[in-house]
This record gives structure tokens, C-alpha cells and sequence, in this order.
């Protein structure tokens, strides 16, 4: 190891070293000149320098979108698409920053939205790496700024209640995936993926194999709430501030759901067993598969009984893990990642949407939503968008999530081994769609509740909203947009 | 018969301990007892990490341990933050106080 490669190494870290200066500029401003200013004022203004330096890191990572590097034993590993899914990041990040705007809910907003940009940092370091050590200090930078986050509603007792199951959960998920992790590298002798792949095959019908296959896999169904691991999502959701869930919801999922593919496909492509129809045999494939089954049945059957909207987003996001899993299992990283960022980007959506009216009308059950499209069409239409592309109608994004990510299931192996999946993931979503309607129900036939007036976000927000909804639309009618950027 | 303890011996040590955290993060009440299940969890990780990184013969896993700690440390300071805004809020340090969310 040379001095050249700690140079290259700054220079490769350009767009992190980039957020991390926002991060402080944010800090530093909102401490040092804006005191006085009101929390409305100082929220707007600490999105914008999120904004402004998010940019920034984005432009860099446009501009050396081709690079490939793989630096100090797989410590940092480079890819066009590791740049593409820091993009949609920064662009997640971008959009909560401005839900914060929406809704008073801390006097310290300047701190709320430098945690949203050491979160993406965190996030940023987590699809940049091959090195189990990386992935645990990224994975705990993300994880830390997301309990401080979700407690961040001091008014609120139910703030700081989900932040605490969510801190217990994760860090025992934490716990789980770092044991895991102990017993790849005893087996193999190495904390570097690709390492980890060569020799792990050796020990492939090994006990301590398949312990460390479960804790890993276990660790991080906690981060992408897969059942039975689920338990924290619903309350997480329902107590956190608005722009917090969203991050939850969008932000974290991508990352997680990024660096487990990566984790199982790259390190652990030796001793995947099989969870075809009467095939099975241990492996990550058979586990993967069971928490899929559990997700997409638990899910959509949970959320069946929701009145409220927050923990419907819940369950529904759960359900949601179920049909991601499928993707892995598949092998298919572009489809993951298409499946995950159409995802995260129509979650933030819908959480921009219930900031919005919660923050109008103070009622978080789904009857809150009552006759949106006589108090804001704006938002009723792009709620519509949203929820119908989570249920999977085409040609909105979420159809050809959902058809990549089955197709990918459905191709593995010789023989159509893993049928059963594909048709229960399509018997779960048609289940899905009776609750999503639900919601629009709400939205476009009841009845305009009386003495409520019209309900309309910040500009910004508005235009962000409006631009998400796009998004989903083009995305969907046109996947190949995206999805060559992914492969 | 050898008395030198072989890496089996030190992976039962650490397999236990990540039972014993375990056990008490799913079975005691008290919040700050949970959190010194977490830590033993943690702990158990480090001990397997550090015998492995003795009997591979490579430095990966001690220099993971030290990292561990860190972190390890980072994440009680957050949990106990969140205790005391929870105490503020409910005057109790106990899960059976944790309802205003249904589980």
C-alpha cells in the first residue's frame, strides 16, 4: 500500500467528502447566523444548502459516472452502477431534506437535516464496498442516524417510544449480522467478498456455514423490515416524523437492499443451496426464500386490517421486501436495483403526501384522506400515481419492478424450480391491490368531509411531489430509461 | 490431554455469550438491562473475531474488534440518549411501558 493509493483514494471520495462538507456547512450555519430566524425560515434554508452540496456531489459523480476502481483490498469498490445508485440517493435525500419543511415538528432543524446527510453518507459508503468491515461502519453510520432521527419529535412520546424499538431491534440485528460475519471470516480467513466467495465453497455443506449464512441474512432482514424481523417497521413508521419515515422508507431500503444483494451474490455464490420446489436444500437461496414466502403472505394480509395510513405504508413496505427478495434470489441485480429505487422514490412520495396532509389536518388514519381530490388535486393525483404504482397497475413503475424481479425468480435454475414463489407473489399482490384501493377510495369517492378546507404543501415540495410522480410515470412507461443505467 | 485452549473452546465461550445476550434482550423488562444484552452480543461477535483472527493467522479480525468497539460505543451513547427522552416522556425505564404504538 502507497502513498499513490491514499491520493487516489481522496480523489475516487470526492462526492462523499463532498456530503460530508454539507453536513457541516448545514450545522455550522444553522448554529452560527440563524438563530433567531424562525424554524420555518431555517428549515427552508438548511434544505437548500443540502440542496446546493448534494448537487454538487452529484455533478462529480456524473462527471466520473465510467470510473472503476477497486481500492485497499476491496475497501472501496467502484462501479458505473455503484455511481448511478448514489445518484438516486442523493436525489432521496434531496426530497426528505424538504419534507422537513412541512410541519413544525423540532426547534433544532438544522441538526434533523445534517443527520439526513451523514445518513446518505453512510448510505454512499455502503454501495461502494466489497469489505465486510466497511459494510458493518456504513451500515451502523446509517443506522444510528436513523434512531436519532426518528426520536427527533420530542413533543411526541410516541417519537421517542419507535425510536427505542427501533434502536433494540437494530441493534440487535447489528448483533446478529456481526456474529455472521465472525464466522465467514474464521472460515475463510478474509473480510474481503470476493476472497470470502473462493473459499467459503469448500466449507459448503459446513453447520458453522449455514449459522453464519442465517445470522447474516437474519441481520439484515431487519433492515429491509422482512418478516420475522419486521416487528419495529409498523411502529417506526407511525411514531417518526414524517421526513424520517420517508428516509426509512426510501433511503435505507436502497442501500440495504443493494449491499444484501451484493453480500449474497458476490461473497456467497458458492453455497446457495437451492429453494426450488421439492429441491430444497440449505443454503442462502432456501433461507431467502422462506422470509420472501413469510413477507409477501404476513404483509399483505397485515395490512388488509390497517386504519391507519402510516402503518398500511408499513405492512405494505414489508410485503414489498417480500417481492425484493424474489430479485435476489433471481441473481438479477438490475432488477433489484429497479425494483428497490422505483420504490424508494414512490415511498417518498407517498410519505411527501401524508406530511402534507397530516400536517393540515392532524388525522393520520387513512379516513383523513377523505375527499383530497376537492382540497388538493395536485396531491390527489400524485397519491394515485404512487399507490397504484405500490400495487403494481401498469405502466407505472412498480409494474415492471414487480415483472423484473418475478421474472428473475421464475428463469432460475433449469426447470421452473421456483414456480411456487412467482405464483404466490402474484397471488399476494392481487391481495394488495383491495387495500391500496382503499386509499383511493378515500381519496377520489368519499364524501368531502364537513368544515374542511383545502389542503396545499410549500411551492418547493409541491414542484418535488409533482416531479416524483413524473418520475414513476416515465420510469414505468419507459424502463429502459432507467434500466441501463443499472446493468 | 493439551491445557492449551483450541479455537473450538473459544468459539463455545462466545456461542454462549451471544445466547446470554440474546436471552436477556428478549427476556428481561428493564430497558437498561436490555442494553447490556446488546453490548454481551456485541462482545461475543468480538471474542469469535478475535480468536479466529488468532488461529487464520492474520491481523483482519483483531482490526475489526477495535472498530467494533467503537462503534459498540457510539451506539450507547444513542440508546441511552433515547432512554432519557423516553423517561422525560413516561417517568419509566420498562418495556411494559412501551404502548402507546401497538406492537
Amino acid at each position: 500500500m502507497t502513498n499513490g493509493d491514499y491520493y487516489q483514494l481522496l480523489k475516487l471520495l470526492a462526492p462523499e467528502w463532498t456530503v460530508v462538507g454539507t453536513v457541516l456547512a448545514i450545522l455550522f450555519a444553522d448554529l452560527q447566523f440563524w438563530r433567531n430566524r424562525s424554524v420555518a425560515w431555517r428549515s427552508a434554508g438548511a434544505a437548500s444548502i443540502l440542496s446546493l452540496g448534494f448537487a454538487a456531489a452529484a455533478g462529480l459523480l456524473i462527471w466520473k459516472r465510467a470510473v472503476t476502481a477497486d481500492l485497499l483490498g476491496g475497501t472501496l469498490v467502484l462501479s458505473p452502477t455503484s455511481q448511478y445508485v448514489k445518484l438516486a440517493l442523493l436525489g432521496l435525500a434531496i426530497v426528505t431534506a424538504w419534507l422537513c419543511t412541512e410541519g413544525e415538528f423540532t426547534k433544532h432543524v438544522g441538526e434533523f437535516v445534517a443527520l439526513i446527510a451523514l445518513a446518505t453518507a453512510g448510505m454512499m459508503f455502503l454501495v461502494s464496498t466489497e469489505n465486510l468491515l466497511m459494510v458493518f461502519v456504513a451500515l451502523e453510520l446509517v443506522s444510528l442516524s436513523l434512531y436519532v432521527m426518528t426520536a427527533f419529535n420530542k413533543r411526541s412520546p410516541r417519537s421517542a417510544e419507535a425510536a427505542l424499538k427501533y434502536f433494540l431491534f437494530g441493534g440487535m440485528a447489528a448483533a446478529f449480522t456481526l456474529f455472521g460475519f465472525s464466522f465467514l471470516y474464521g472460515l475463510t480467513g478474509s473480510i474481503h467478498l470476493p476472497t470470502i466467495a473462493a473459499k467459503i465453497s469448500w466449507h459448503a455443506g459446513d453447520p458453522l456455514t449455514l449459522v453464519a449464512i442465517v445470522l447474516v441474512v437474519a441481520g439484515f432482514g431487519f433492515k429491509i423490515a422482512a418478516v420475522p424481523f419486521h416487528l419495529w417497521a409498523p411502529d417506526a413508521y407511525e411514531g417518526a416524523p414524517a421526513p424520517a419515515a420517508a428516509f426509512i422508507a426510501s433511503g435505507s431500503k436502497v442501500a440495504s437492499f443493494f449491499v444484501l444483494g451484493k453480500l449474497l451474490s458476490v461473497g456467497l455464490p458458492g453455497v446457495g443451496g437451492s429453494g426450488a420446489w421439492k429441491a430444497f436444500s440449505p443454503g442462502w437461496l432456501a433461507v431467502v426464500a422462506i422470509l420472501a414466502t413469510a413477507s409477501m403472505i404476513f404483509g399483505n394480509l397485515a395490512a388488509l386490517a390497517q386504519s391507519s395510513l402510516r402503518r398500511l405504508l408499513a405492512y405494505s413496505a414489508i410485503a414489498h421486501a417480500g417481492y425484493a427478495l424474489l430479485a435476489i434470489i433471481g441473481g438479477s441485480q438490475p432488477a433489484l436495483l429497479y425494483y428497490a429505487i422505483t420504490y424508494a422514490v414512490t415511498s417518498v412520495g407517498i410519505f411527501g403526501v401524508v406530511a402534507v396532509v397530516e400536517n393540515r389536518t392532524g388525522n393520520e388514519d387513512i379516513a383523513g384522506l377523505a375527499g383530497l381530490r376537492e382540497r388538493s388535486f395536485l396531491l390527489s393525483v400524485a397519491l394515485s400515481v404512487f399507490v397504484l404504482s405500490l400495487a403494481g397497475v401498469p405502466p407505472l413503475a412498480g409494474f415492471f419492478g414487480k415483472f423484473y424481479a418475478f421474472a428473475a425468480a421464475a428463469k432460475l435454475g433449469s426447470s421452473l424450480g421456483y414456480w411456487w414463489l412467482v405464483a404466490l407473489a402474484l397471488g399476494a399482490s392481487c391481495v394488495s391491490l383491495f387495500y391500496y384501493l382503499q386509499v383511493l377510495k378515500q381519496v377520489w369517492v368519499a364524501p368531502v368531509p364537513e368544515g374542511q378546507g383545502k389542503v396545499a404543501g410549500g411551492w418547493v415540495v409541491s414542484i418535488l411531489l409533482a416531479l416524483l410522480a413524473l418520475a414513476v410515470l416515465v420510469t414505468g412507461a419507459a424502463p429502459e430509461l432507467l434500466i441501463r443505467f443499472l446493468k | 490431554m493439551s491445557l492449551t485452549p483450541g479455537l473450538h473452546h473459544f468459539l463455545v465461550v462466545s456461542a454462549l455469550l451471544f445466547s446470554l445476550g440474546l436471552l436477556g434482550v428478549l427476556a428481561r423488562r428493564n430497558l437498561l438491562v436490555i442494553y447490556m444484552g446488546l453490548e454481551l452480543m456485541l462482545n461475543a461477535a468480538n471474542l469469535a473475531l478475535v480468536a479466529f483472527s488468532r488461529f487464520n493467522a492474520n491481523l483482519n479480525g483483531q482490526v475489526m474488534v477495535f472498530f467494533i468497539i467503537t462503534v459498540a460505543a457510539a451506539e450507547v451513547a444513542v440508546g441511552l440518549a433515547l432512554i432519557v427522552a423516553l423517561y422525560r416522556k413516561r417517568q419509566s425505564a420498562h418495556v411494559e411501558d412501551l404502548t402507546s404504538l401497538k406492537l
